[in-house]
């Protein structure tokens, strides 16, 4: 009987603490399933906070904090390893392990996803989101309000006429409208040829139709790995090599654009530094 | 048909449609724009009709050919109406074998990498299968292992580029179990393109072979032919033109099945008299097919070996069903 009673409190205590909002308690012990959610939360989280972060964050190729990466314990993913570590917060996508995500939260766990559909303009929200989150506010607004000055800087250096880019992906696929490829190259400066072939999101992309635009830029993603595939030779091809005029590279820093978060000002950084070496402001071309 | 006229009928086709593969794109070019690309210059019409669509269309044209002749030399040489390097399990061994060592980054990130280890797949498969044919002349038998070796070297295929480090890796199955010749360039044709011509004079030097084959073995032996020395040819020459196609473009199935049953009836069924008119069906089918794929689905584009399978599956159900009437 005095143990059912003292059961019945704790679990009451429990709820009583996962009702009051997160600020009051921040949670002690985090993880985080996601590439794009790791690289907020290493941003953002206090020492000792993070638990685990997934295992792709070490992948250099992928994530810009990789070095960083190395200091944290990793995780697949898996419903089972977050059952056992039995964290106060999961952090997770929208998309990707949806049904890790079901599972967890009919195990009762909190779960917080986020969205990676996203652009420049909604990177500074998603950092104050995760600073209430992990209950560091101040370092998130901070955080936040340096990207937005940063960027807001090196978006009033644009000038007209503005060259041409193409995103160009493994396998031919470009990324078009509403991309945050496309928000970070209309920052730098560019015109995404793919935005303006009416391709929303990513969509394959025909060499023959490049050939024709002759982009001043063709983006391409890292050039270095650690095994080759047929598909990232595809922006290789003689073809786009034989255009006069157009340069092809991996011209973002790896990883820094395909997640939103603050690692993202360097890939707008980088680029606006090749705009500004292809078409110099203040000179007519 | 008389085989001079029956050839040159089929040359014209596969002419015609060369100049189709060479038309279609997306890049809307004229004729005359796309001629004066092809020959004169032009800038970006220069770069897409020499770049881009003469390779393709090159491959198209020496895959397909590549496909039909083996199809006809190994229906002849083993005696067996379903023989054909994508159902016996040839085309899928040498994608294996180009995947193992490509992906795995053995030989680094070169290209060559690609038809060395298809060749090497393709000429494992080759031997094994001639040891099963000798050991059972049963068509069953052969085919079964063909079917066995397929599901093997497409599960092998599978695994090897899941287990690559690369992430990017695995979404290039589709390409390896279903061909395409999507974006390939000039640097493909020459590193094709000689090893499958070399093929191609392996398997003519068999002909008189084969006709003599097709009165049996002892009768063949009598007649002055070498057993030996025929296999040896056949294995090298499917060998060699099938790794070739299959390191550049993938698994491109059935088309070394429907051509040769297509078009011997039209000869005097003569085994030896199959393989060149063979050989043009085949090019002729898979440029149809090539040009077919880019219509079909400008945006996306299918892959040529979809639509291989689907024309070529239901011929095979439709060849099983007779077979068994006659031979079983």
């Amino acid at each position: 009987m005095k143990r059912t009673i003292r059961e019945a409190i704790i679990s009451l205590t429990t709820l009583a603490i996962s009702c009051t909002p997160a600020l009051a308690h921040p949670p002690a012990r985090v993880m985080s399933l996601n590439l794009c959610t790791d690289q907020l939360a290493m941003a953002l989280a206090a020492p000792g906070q993070l638990a685990s972060i997934s295992f792709l964050s070490r992948d250099s190729s992928l994530s810009p904090r990789a070095k960083e990466a190395e200091a944290y314990p990793v995780n697949h993913g898996r419903a089972e390893e977050v059952f056992l570590a039995r964290p106060d917060l999961v952090l997770t996508s929208t998309y990707s392990l949806q049904n890790t995500t079901g599972l967890l939260k009919r195990l009762g766990f909190r779960v917080e996803e986020f969205s990676f559909v996203q652009t420049l303009d909604t990177i500074p929200g998603e950092i104050r989101r995760m600073g209430g989150l992990l209950g560091r506010e101040a370092q998130a607004r901070k955080m936040a309000t340096e990207f937005e000055a940063e960027l807001s800087r090196i978006e009033a250096r644009q000038c007209e006429p503005r060259p041409t880019a193409l995103a160009y992906e493994q396998n031919g696929v470009a990324l078009g409208r509403g991309t945050l490829a496309d928000s970070v190259l209309a920052a730098a400066g560019f015109r995404n040829l793919a935005s303006e072939a009416g391709i929303s999101g990513m969509a394959p992309f025909p060499i023959e139709t490049i050939v024709e635009e002759k982009p001043d830029v063709i983006i391409t993603a890292a050039d270095e790995e650690n095994a080759p595939t047929l598909g990232e030779r595809v922006p290789f091809h003689p073809a786009l090599r034989a255009l006069e005029g157009t340069r092809i590279g991996a011209f973002v820093p790896r990883g820094t654009w395909s997640c939103g978060g603050p690692a993202v000002i360097e890939a707008v950084k980088a680029l606006a530094a090749l705009r500004e070496e292809i078409a110099p402001c203040g000179k007519a071309r | 048909m008389k085989p001079a006229v029956l050839n040159i009928a089929l040359c014209a086709l596969m002419l015609a449609l060369f100049m189709a593969s060479l038309a279609v794109g997306p890049a809307e070019l004229g004729l005359s724009e796309s001629v004066r690309g092809l020959f004169a210059g032009g800038e970006a019409a220069a770069i897409i009709m020499r770049e881009i669509r003469l390779p393709r269309a090159v491959l198209g044209l020496a895959i397909g050919f590549t496909l039909g002749i083996s199809g006809a030399v190994l229906q002849g040489f083993l005696r067996n109406p379903l023989a054909e390097p994508g159902i016996i399990g040839v085309s899928a061994m040498a994608a294996f074998g180009a995947v193992a060592i490509f992906y795995t980054g053995l030989a680094g990130t070169t290209l060559y990498a690609l038809p060395a280890g298809a060749l090497v797949g393709a000429l494992a498969a080759v031997l094994l299968l001639l040891a099963l044919a000798a050991r059972s002349g049963s068509t069953l038998t052969l085919i079964l292992a063909g079917v066995a070796l397929s599901s093997l070297s497409g599960a092998l295929t599978s695994l090897v580029l899941n287990l690559s480090p690369n992430p990017f890796a695995s979404y290039e199955i589709i390409f390896w179990l279903l061909g395409s010749l999507k974006d390939r360039s000039i640097e493909h044709v020459w590193l094709a393109l000689p090893l499958m011509i070399a093929g191609w004079l392996l398997i003519a030097l068999s002909g008189r072979a084969l006709d003599a084959l097709s009165l049996g073995e002892e009768a063949a032996a009598s007649l002055g032919i070498h057993m030996g020395r025929t296999r040896f040819v056949i294995v090298v020459g499917v060998a060699l033109c099938v790794g070739a196609a299959t390191a550049v473009a993938g698994t491109i199935g059935f088309i070394g099945l429907v051509v040769p049953h297509l078009i011997r009836p039209l000869t005097n069924r003569l085994p030896s008299r199959l393989l060149l008119p063979a050989g043009i069906g085949g090019a002729a089918l898979l440029l149809a097919a090539d040009v077919a794929v880019r219509v079909i689905l400008p945006a996306g584009e299918l892959n040529v070996g979809v639509l291989t399978a689907l024309i070529g599956a239901p011929f095979f159900l439709w060849l099983v069903v007779r077979s068994r009437r006659e031979v079983f």
